[in-house]
């Protein structure tokens, strides 16, 4: 056996996965994501890092282009898996074998040197920036293929510096008709029992807990963001047994005991409260995320173990939020019916202009648009 | 060269290597990466056999360039610490030297960030700056507080001046700044937005392959060095009962290290937009008494 057999062997049992989000394909990317972190898995942040493209749905023409640019930048050995919408667990894992197989092989046009395509800085004349500084100014477009980015989503902006000058928010078009994951199927209205809410209630938790996975990703805390995700997956597995319930609350406390995460997200992105806002968009980063933390379930009354309600400070925000999977009190509702996502899409380029990159990112991670649950036009909007 | 200063610059790299090593096996480790301590080892097969990405019109001289600078950069700054009774490189203005050193990573990630021509590597370069006009002024305040409390800018004399008290006890502001600037110029953890998976990994996101492995083990190398720096200046280098000199200094390195290592898993990112204003109007007026502290109690 040959040295760079050797290597590519060893390479393979820890290939660096790109995961590409496409609209409706949010099971299959929760499913390769759980995947990846029980094989152990560190997810790249860039192409030129990747070795493995994840794509999770059906990619549609517009997002289909931008992963032929991507796929463009992932450096052999390489391979390309897709997942459709309604993979199963087994059918991921799969996948994903065999991914592992070919990449030990070399992987596609193994060792073949590719082209020059890139995401090159245009020189695109220049203008003044917030400072009165003439600097260049970059047209550049975050989204669809991003790390830790809502599905779909692209924002096109113009860059001075690190500062977003202009920019315009769309959703790139479905691939495919579906119905977001985070909707639960619901019976008919009148059949409504206890199972249904407690699903829902499941399902918002565990969407919330993806919001924070991928906000404190952004945050730069990739320990938290971690157990955010094992946290989710263990939620949508099964029913909240108690020792998930003191796991859920721990976490919430962890988070909300970070000093520097108070200070690096106050004051972030700031929407007011106006009619046609719903409540858990408002007020900055800091209190949508401690509003995602006040949906985790919490230990039940009869619990063993010590439960010290919500410890620290309590957010105080919207009263239907907060006690939603809590012990006890329920409250029946269906959280994508109130049209935040769309509210979102209208808000986010008038709150990304002026930003820099890392706030940016923080803004777009904080209101964490569902873009599935979008009526079929999509939006766009100028800032 | 003589003989003892050829066998000390071996170790010192082998010592170095090690350590930068264990760093990224601890960091896989915290990481949630499973078998963990050949996990480096993994990645640097999966990167040797990894193709060179190449950008629209890069300077490669300017980003080859600066990628190598950045190992050979902790290397330099690493001769004039003392792992035994000597360092390598034992010279009369050590403290200066270590902090040149360490600026030369300014250059390192700017001529990177800007030389493959992509816009999230530019970003990261311009992070780095604005962090570097953080950390660099209440990081030199540290350094110099240092000197002057040895009165000297040697650091085999700064060793033998904490041979009754260690620095970091009369001065914990002066090291207490001088970690989360170790921190800044190692570009790690909270401190790591120049690299950040926000920005697609910011300065390196375009480096792959061999590239990719000698920027990351730099970096490695660095977070070494910082902490390793960390010893002599504050913790009264190899001092200790029992146990020679060297094994006092690996032992506190290590311990050092490994405390970096876990704030990087342990703390959110600092952004720069946040920390400026408190590095200047709280880090560097405290560095500044702490100086005066200082002289007060050197003075003759």
């Amino acid at each position: 056996m040959g040295v760079r057999e050797w290597l590519l062997r060893q390479a393979a049992l820890r290939p660096r996965p790109l995961v590409v989000g496409c609209p409706y394909g949010t099971r299959a990317r929760l499913l390769v994501e759980a995947e990846a972190d029980r094989r152990g898995w560190v997810a790249a942040a860039a192409p030129a890092e990747a070795g493995l493209l994840v794509v999770c749905g059906a990619a549609g023409s517009e997002i289909g282009q931008a992963v032929e640019v991507v796929w463009e930048a992932v450096p052999a050995p390489r391979v390309l898996v897709e997942a459709a919408s309604d993979a199963s667990a087994g059918a991921v894992r799969r996948a994903l074998d065999d991914a592992v197989a070919e990449l030990a092989a070399g992987g596609l046009d193994g060792g073949a040197r590719h082209g020059d395509a890139g995401r090159p800085v245009a020189m695109a004349g220049r203008g003044r920036d917030r400072d009165g500084l003439t600097l260049d100014r970059l047209h550049v477009p975050l989204g669809p293929v991003l790390a830790d980015w809502p599905a779909g989503l692209v924002v096109e902006t113009v860059l001075q510096g690190d500062v977003i000058q202009e920019a315009v928010v769309r959703a790139a078009s479905a691939g495919a008709d579906g119905v977001s994951f985070w909707d639960p199927p619901r019976r008919d209205e009148t059949d409504r029992d206890e199972t249904d809410r407690d699903e829902t209630e499941r399902r918002e938790a565990a969407r919330c807990l993806d919001s924070l996975g991928r906000l404190l990703a952004v945050a730069g805390w990739p320990g938290a963001a971690r157990e955010a995700r094992r946290l989710r997956d263990r939620l949508l597995a099964g029913a909240a047994p108690a020792g998930l319930r003191r796991d859920c609350e721990r976490f919430a406390r962890r988070v909300r005991r970070s000093r520097v995460l108070r200070w690096m997200l106050r004051g972030v992105g700031p929407v007011e409260g106006r009619a046609g806002v719903p409540e858990r968009l408002r007020g900055d980063a800091l209190d949508r995320a401690y509003g995602w933390l006040d949906t985790l379930p919490s230990p039940l009354p009869d619990d063993p173990a010590p439960a010290t309600q919500n410890g620290g400070s309590r957010h105080d925000g919207d009263p239907g939020g907060a006690g939603a999977c809590g012990g006890g009190q329920r409250v029946d509702r269906v959280v994508g019916a109130d049209g935040a996502d769309g509210v979102v899409l209208g808000l986010l380029a008038g709150l990304l202009v002026g930003a820099e990159s890392a706030v940016a990112r923080l803004i777009v991670a904080s209101l964490d648009p569902d873009l599935d649950r979008l009526p079929a036009s999509a939006a766009v909007r100028r800032g | 060269m003589d003989e003892g200063t050829g066998a000390a610059a071996v170790s010192l790299v082998v010592s170095l290597a090690v350590l930068a090593y264990g760093a990224a096996a601890l960091d896989a480790g915290l990481g949630g990466a499973r078998g963990a301590a050949g996990a480096p080892l993994r990645e640097a097969a999966r990167l040797l056999v990894q193709g060179r990405r190449r950008t629209l019109v890069p300077d490669t001289l300017l980003v080859r360039t600066g990628t190598v600078l950045l190992p050979l950069a902790a290397l330099l700054a690493a001769t004039v610490l003392p792992a035994g009774d000597r360092p390598v490189l034992d010279s009369g203005v050590g403290i200066v030297w270590f902090n040149a050193m360490e600026v030369c990573v300014w250059g390192a990630l700017w001529l990177v960030g800007w030389g493959v021509n992509s816009v999230y590597p530019l970003i990261g370069g311009y992070r780095f700056l604005a962090q570097g006009l953080s950390y660099e002024l209440p990081h030199m305040f540290a350094l110099i507080t240092v000197a002057l409390g040895a009165g000297s800018l040697r650091i085999a004399d700064v060793v033998a001046a904490q041979r009754e008290v260690w620095f970091v006890v009369w001065m914990p502001v002066a090291f207490v700044v001088y970690l989360v600037s170790a921190l800044a110029m190692a570009f790690w953890g909270p401190m790591g937005e120049p690299v950040g998976r926000n920005v697609a990994g910011g300065v390196p996101a375009e480096l792959s392959g061999a590239d990719r492995l000698v920027f990351a083990a730099g970096r490695y190398a660095l977070l070494v060095v910082v902490a390793a720096a960390a010893v002599p200046l504050f913790l009264g280098g190899g001092a200790g009962p029992v146990l020679p000199g060297w094994a006092w200094t690996a032992v506190k390195t290590v311990a050092v290290l490994g405390g970096l290592v876990l704030v990087g898993q342990r703390v959110p990112a600092v952004r720069m937009d946040r920390f400026t204003e408190f590095a200047w109007v709280v880090l560097i007026p405290l560095t500044l008494l702490q100086t005066l502290v200082v002289a007060i109690v050197v003075l003759p």
